[in-house]
């Protein structure tokens, strides 16, 4: 059974691991976006940087055996559910040592034994799988909860609100966080999400809705911390809205035209998720910036080993081709 | 200078009414659409008591959408009422509580009679701090709302139509306290129109003030056992009126050893035992100095300040607070004068 700590005691090691989680995210996706530009990463990648509290704020009171499903911007979720970052950079440079042996990539990164069900390149295809894993702990008798992650665009999605209506009927242990950055791909939510605020959606269908403050982990940390206790005591599903910003295009590539000047460099000045944490934490007197320091030079030096192994590791041979391809009954 | 069309500002706050309340009580989100459709229906209020202009805040997220909708599907059809000339604010919006600010602020720069504000506790607080003489018609679309009315739009835009043009009289505008809150020898940092709370949360989260366990005072302007949330303790044990020129601070204490404990409706479909240590009123202008330990300071309802032991913190009570439309007494003085008898125009 699952064991997590009450939602709202944050130790200082809670805080040491919740900004140690963030940090990783930023420099694996701020690597990315360094590494991408010079051609040796195939496919497609979709960066989470900015966003980062969402992930740790939300996943950090999942346990080992709860489930997550992430979306195409999944590298933060899978990193915040513990998958293995060197295994994880080997997958996005298609390395046979990658998470899924270089056949999943960037868009579909899965760790089963750490319940990251995988990101996924169909939008909005996240909360139908939560359905399914909350359905199958629910009649397992388990206490385990099942989060799905989605954008706004999955937001308007049919598989979105089907799944709402399916957690809402079965009563499942699910929680449907959907972060709202602000844009679909290249068109602002303000053309694309009309009348009914995200989180107004979760009234339709019977289930309780909130919207919080996506920059801020503390916000969510709480926000998260009432719909998984309530979703892991048979309350059944609820909505969190997190309105947030990424730092990055919808892929890398991205001319970002659709964004205002500036947008993104007053956004990294003002809203920045990991500069404010650093700076309240501080100020509480809770922890000395100088080891939050220590955690930044730590997690630079392992990113930098995780992109020299990837670089490093061996491609998939042609005889691997068609293994872990199909299953069979 | 000849004086320009009769003014009125509407704000309202697309943020009200959809925090972490809803998972853990029973409260519901608070539409967007309802809030545009709720200034459409204002506005034909104000226009309706002879207001000739009306500045509005350009909000996103379905506010502005609604309001567009009900333009458009009124329009074609005669019997509609007519609208005062109606004009978006131009301001750079940036969703939070900036743009707030900078609405009332362009508000007052255009002169307006009055602003119409629908938000809860935290929206009119904002305002308040910004608007000067202004008189507000706090309409009620958050979650707690000790301070905004639940009313009809159409009668509170008639209401505060009447006072903006001046066919009321001073009966129909009443003078709220306020708390100031000092820090660091700030005396008006910040400030709140119905509650301050002390709390040993650390941070100000997800805002909004749910666990009763937490909070070790609180300081309140006025108090009635039938509203819902801190000030409702306050209630329980005195209640105060609006119009009384004194508060009261109480200190909590946990249920199993106070010797007094309350029932508090402390949010939608939340009532909780409050153990209550002592209480005495709060005088004007008597600055009580907080001792701080790690902790957060909800103001209306809400944690807005992350303080420790190296802060110095204040709470004082003013009785110069906003100006608010009553808008019973609007309409009642209406009534008793005819200033809404005869043909429409």
């Amino acid at each position: 059974m699952t064991e997590v700590a009450s939602p709202q005691e944050l130790s200082k090691e809670d805080l040491l691991d919740a900004y140690r989680t963030m940090r990783t995210i930023r420099e694996f996706e701020e690597r990315l976006h360094t590494e991408f530009a010079t051609g040796e990463i195939p496919g497609f990648v979709h960066l989470y940087a900015g966003e980062e509290a969402i992930a740790t704020g939300v996943i950090s009171h999942l346990g080992a055996d709860d489930y997550v499903a992430s979306t195409h911007r999944g590298h933060g979720h899978a990193i915040a559910k513990g998958c293995d970052v060197k295994g994880m950079m080997k997958e996005i440079y298609g390395k046979a040592e990658g998470l899924c042996h270089g056949k999943g990539g960037s868009m579909h990164i899965a760790d089963l034994d750490k319940g990251m069900l995988g990101a996924n390149g169909i939008v909005g295809g996240g909360p139908p799988l939560v359905c399914g894993a909350g359905l199958s702990a629910k009649v397992r008798g388990t206490n385990q909860v099942a989060v799905s992650f989605t954008g706004d665009g999955g937001s308007n999605q049919g598989t979105t609100l089907e799944s709402m209506n399916l957690a809402s009927v079965w009563n499942l242990p699910v929680v449907f966080v959907i972060e709202n950055n602000g844009y679909a791909e290249a068109t602002s939510t303000n053309f694309s999400v009309k009348g009914i605020d995200i989180a107004k959606r979760a009234d339709g269908f019977g289930i309780p809705g909130v919207t919080v403050d996506g920059h801020d982990f503390f916000a969510v940390h709480e926000a998260a911390g009432e719909a998984i206790r309530r979703a892991r005591e048979g309350g059944g599903p609820s909505l969190i809205e997190c309105k947030v910003n990424r730092y990055f295009g919808h892929f890398e590539g991205d001319a970002q035209t659709y964004r205002a000047e500036n947008e993104v460099e007053n956004l990294r000045c003002e809203k920045d998720c990991l500069d404010n944490f650093r700076r309240r934490v501080a100020s509480a007197g809770l922890i000395d910036e100088g080891e939050l320091d220590r955690i930044d030079e730590e997690v630079k030096q392992l990113i930098n080993e995780a992109v020299e192994e990837a670089k490093a590791a061996p491609d998939p041979k042609a005889d691997d081709l068609l293994t872990d391809v199909y299953v069979s009954y | 200078m000849a004086p320009g069309p009769v003014t009125v500002g509407v704000i309202a706050n697309p943020a009200s009414g959809r925090d972490i309340r809803r998972l853990v009580s029973g409260a519901s989100v608070f539409d967007n659409a309802e809030k545009g459709s709720m200034i459409y229906r204002f506005v034909a209020g104000l226009r309706a008591a002879g207001v000739e202009r009306a500045l509005i805040m350009p909000a996103f997220s379905g506010v502005y959408e609604s309001l567009e909708r009900n333009l458009r599907s009124h329009r074609a059809i005669k019997e509609s009422p007519a609208l005062p000339h109606l004009e978006y604010l131009d301001m750079h919006v940036q969703h939070d509580a900036h743009d707030t600010i900078e609405a009332v602020n362009l508000m007052l720069e255009q002169r307006v009679g009055a602003i119409g504000v629908l938000g809860g506790d935290g929206t009119n607080r904002i305002v308040a701090r910004h608007c000067d003489d202004v008189p507000l018609c706090a309409l009620s679309t958050g979650t707690n709302n000790a301070f905004p009315e639940m009313r009809e739009a159409t009668v509170a835009g008639l209401a505060t139509g009447l006072v903006a043009t001046g066919r009321v009289g001073e009966q129909a505008v009443r003078q709220e306290k306020i708390l100031r809150v000092g820090l660091d020898g700030d005396p008006r940092h910040d400030c709140a129109l119905v509650d301050v709370a002390v709390s040993s949360e650390r941070f100000v989260g997800s805002r909004a003030l749910w666990k009763v366990g937490t909070i070790s005072e609180i300081f309140v302007t006025f108090a009635s056992p039938e509203s819902l949330g801190l000030s409702s303790v306050a209630g329980l044990l005195e209640p105060i009126s609006r119009q009384a020129p004194y508060g009261l601070h109480v200190r909590l204490a946990a249920p199993t050893v106070a010797e007094s404990v309350l029932r508090v409706p402390f949010a939608p479909g939340l009532v909780i035992p409050v153990g209550v240590g002592e209480a005495e009123r709060l005088e004007p202008g008597k600055a009580v100095r907080l001792e701080t330990a790690a902790g957060s300071l909800a103001l209306d309802g809400e944690r807005e300040l992350e303080v420790g032991p190296a802060n110095e913190v204040e709470v004082r009570l003013d009785l110069k607070g906003p100006l608010t439309i009553d808008v019973g007494a609007a309409m009642r003085e209406a009534s008793f004068r005819g200033l809404l008898n005869g043909r429409a125009d």
